[in-house]
């Protein structure tokens, strides 16, 4: 038994490095402006993984993740502004204890309801902030939000200026989002098959179960929500150099929709729903803005259909349809 | 004007060159304006017959839309003008990618990227928003990617955002002239105004009018105060509380920014509150909706802006026939009349055209980027509004400045001018020159042209 654990661990590895060494591998075919696009598209993915931990295994709708997505990108806009740092190894050594101080805030808050009452506060919360960053026009620059130059990457190593240098960045973007990105699955992977994510899983099942396990239901929440802001805060961090500017949009509350839509999309059930979901729903509005100028009608369709007929989102529809498939070779 | 010290309301006026009425055509002009002739000659050396590709960003959707629509429309028929011609140099003819600007700054600049790494787009133009080209233009710069903003005409863009523009150009007039117009109008026009409120849409252009207003009108007219300030957001379509605000403040003058569908929705509404009867108003953009957007019921007597740019109806009559030929080639083509987009984004279209005909005469062949920038540095264009010029250190177009008032004209289904109130003034009086220091080379405010105003004029008394 343990053996057969072992070997499906194994495999599940050997599955990851492929699907890594494909994503590392893919730049020189796809052209500068896809890479681009994937990088924003692992951007989400990390961001989606977040709120997951909070969806998908502990059971709570937060519509409020912008929050935590705007205060990244706006704690990088200010640290480049006011503090004149350009490195992105202090943006997030700085970045993330701001994001977590702020995510530890908002969940001791909100994890003390359940249902509809977290989710109408966490939105609640978030808005407070997208009212700040909209209305002090003179410090956030209101509407226009704030612009963020290239930094260097690797501690100064990797700089960029001079012709060509945008290119340049988003190949070398490109692998420091993967690097970050492929840490960040391992830790969420470690986080939700250890004990305390096995607990998450058992409170979100059945919380009075759990209860009378002795389990501080609670504590395990908040921690839960500490860590999920924190996921997608990063994601803020890494998306601000790339995007070239932070606006209050990603502090409003149809961005944080845009994070539940993610979730949903890939599947909310599956460990890799968020990331497929993150990656798809990037290109998906991306092309949707481009090719039509009813693109909201066509996100709204796609939403539809997803919750008619996927309930269990991309992922989930595939690998029930890859058990299927097994049956019947086996039959 | 040499020193600030005060001097006599009237002759400020007049040594701003302010000129009421409808007999000068566009003021006098700044410039002595390099004819270009029409391409009679067969362009030189070879040229290669692939499309021309641009990208048009504009308001599609949205409450922007009726500013949107007409530039989208003025840049299709100069396209088709020229494509009527052969195409650019007679051989490459002109296509076009739309993006709807709505979509928000982030997915703009997205959309940026993805007309020139994947539509491989030659240049790109159109955009609207003051929020959007300051974010846009670094994405321009940084693509090297040619490119002719037709408004989005913050003074942010070239005074900070992008502080040597190599790629980057715009064409209508400079945002600071939007206020400071409507404050010589208002100052000309109510002199005793004490007591004005300010209503404008919560971003980058609202806080621009509402700044170089205020510092015009301190001058113009000292001793006036801010009795009420409202910023509703932009898109805004509900204006109640705003309007119930400015009337409890009890001003002799409201100045307002707001525009678009925004505009038209907020007149509907305080016409029904009766605001137009108890105050004057002065606006940036009254006029700045497709013609047909507003109706009947809007208010004579309005300060109706336009953006300092365009309205058809001036310069009117057979004074300009440049300006009534595009008015009539316009409505043959869309049955609607232009408004200062729609002209925007034609003259773009031709100005490309004129620097790029210019350039092969010079060199022969398919000039590169680098020949149509240095044709477009310094060229001066006859236009239908008047004369533009674009100035080459900074590649911002520069036209003197044009505002009036509303009144109904049998002529037309929507409010016009008041052709005997016409109020132009050369831009030159209410702009910072070239190379005056930017934000943070020397001084700390929000433009240029603020700290121009700052130190070089006066206050007028009486």
């Amino acid at each position: 038994m343990r053996w057969l654990r072992e070997r499906s661990k194994v495999q599940l590895a050997a599955v990851a490095a492929a699907v890594l060494l494909l994503l590392a591998l893919l730049p020189p075919f796809i052209g500068v402006y896809q890479t681009q696009l994937l990088t924003y598209g692992l951007i989400a993915a990390i961001a989606a993984l977040g709120f997951n931990l909070l969806l998908g295994y502990t059971g709570l709708l937060s519509f409020g993740h912008s929050a935590f997505f705007g205060i990244g990108a706006y704690t990088v806009a200010f640290l480049a502004r006011d503090a004149g740092i350009h490195s992105m190894e202090l943006y997030i050594l700085l970045g993330l204890p701001i994001s977590a101080l702020l995510s530890a805030l908002f969940g001791y808050i909100s994890v003390r309801h359940t249902r509809i009452f977290f989710g109408i506060l966490t939105l609640a919360l978030s808005q407070v902030l997208y009212s700040l960053a909209y209305k002090l026009f003179w410090v956030t620059g209101g509407s226009d939000g704030l612009r963020v130059p290239r930094p260097t990457l690797l501690a100064g190593l990797v700089s960029f200026s001079g012709p060509g240098s945008f290119l340049r960045f988003v190949n070398s973007y490109y692998y420091y989002v993967l690097a970050v990105f492929a840490v960040c699955v391992v830790v969420m992977w470690v986080i939700v098959h250890s004990p305390f994510g096995k607990a998450l899983q058992a409170i979100r099942d059945n919380e009075v179960r759990a209860a009378f396990l002795g389990l501080r239901i609670s504590r395990f929440r908040w921690v839960a929500f500490l860590i999920s802001g924190t996921f997608t805060s990063l994601a803020g961090i890494l998306w601000v150099p790339l995007n070239g500017l932070t606006t209050p949009e990603i502090l409003y509350w149809p961005f944080s929709g845009e994070i539940v839509f993610t979730a949903l999309l890939g599947g909310f059930r599956n460990f890799s729903g968020p990331i497929v979901g993150g990656i798809v729903f990037t290109y998906l509005k991306t092309y949707a803005v481009a090719t039509t100028e009813y693109w909201q009608l066509l996100l709204g369709v796609v939403l539809v259909m997803l919750i008619l007929v996927l309930p269990t989102g991309i992922v989930g529809a595939v690998s029930r349809l890859a058990d299927r498939l097994k049956a019947k070779g086996k039959s | 004007m040499d020193k600030p010290n005060t001097v006599d309301r009237r002759k400020f006026l007049s040594a701003l060159g302010v000129t009421v009425g409808g007999v000068g055509v566009a003021g006098a002009s700044l410039i002595a304006p390099q004819v270009v002739k029409a391409a009679t000659e067969p362009a030189k050396g070879k040229i290669p017959d692939t499309p021309y590709k641009t990208g048009h960003m504009t308001f599609l959707t949205g409450p922007a839309a009726v500013l949107g629509d007409p530039s989208l429309k003025g840049h299709i028929m100069a396209a088709e003008e020229i494509n009527a011609q052969g195409g650019l140099l007679g051989k490459r003819k002109i296509e076009t990618i739309t993006a709807d600007e709505a979509a928000g700054t982030d997915a703009n600049v997205k959309e940026l990227r993805r007309m020139k790494l994947e539509g491989k787009i030659d240049l790109f133009t159109g955009v609207i928003s003051s929020g959007n080209t300051p974010a846009l233009g670094p994405v321009a710069e940084e693509l090297s990617l040619l490119t002719m903003f037709v408004d989005g005409c913050t003074d942010f863009l070239f005074d900070v955002a992008v502080p040597n523009p190599k790629y980057t150009f715009r064409l209508t007039n400079i945002q600071s002239a939007d206020g400071i117009t409507a404050a010589i109008g208002a100052a000309q026009a109510w002199p005793q105004t004490r007591k004005i409120a300010h209503l404008h849409p919560d971003y980058s252009y609202g806080r621009n009018a509402s700044e170089h207003f205020t510092l015009a009108i301190e001058r113009l007219l000292p001793g006036t105060q801010v009795v009420s300030e409202s910023w509703p957001k932009l898109g805004t379509t509900d204006f109640t509380s705003h309007i119930t605000k400015i009337l409890s403040s009890e001003p002799d003058l409201l100045f307002t920014s707001v525009w678009g569908g925004d505009y038209v929705a907020w007149y509907k509404q305080a016409l029904r509150y009766g605001l137009f009867d108890k105050m004057k108003v002065a606006t940036t953009l009254a006029f700045g909706v497709a013609p047909h957007a507003l109706g009947k019921d809007h208010p004579e007597g309005v300060l109706a802006g336009v953006h300092s740019n365009y309205h058809f109806t001036y310069p009117g009559g057979d004074r300009w026939p440049i300006n009534k030929s595009f008015v009539q080639r316009y409505f043959k083509r869309w049955n609607e009349y232009p408004n200062f987009q729609s002209e925007g984004s034609y003259v773009t279209l031709h100005m490309l055209k004129a620097a790029i005909e210019r350039a092969n005469k010079l060199m022969g062949g398919w000039p590169d980027d680098e020949m149509i920038i240095g044709q477009l540095e310094g060229m001066g264009f006859d236009t239908p509004s008047g004369y533009l010029y674009i100035r080459p250190d900074n590649h911002q177009g520069y036209k003197d400045a044009v505002t009036g008032f509303s009144k109904n004209n049998p002529e037309y289904p929507f409010p016009t001018w008041d052709q005997n109130r016409i109020i132009t003034i050369p831009i030159r009086n209410i702009t910072a020159p070239a190379n005056w220091p930017k934000p943070g080379k020397g001084h700390n405010e929000s433009t240029a042209a603020a700290n121009w105003i700052k130190t070089t004029w006066p206050k007028s008394v009486g």
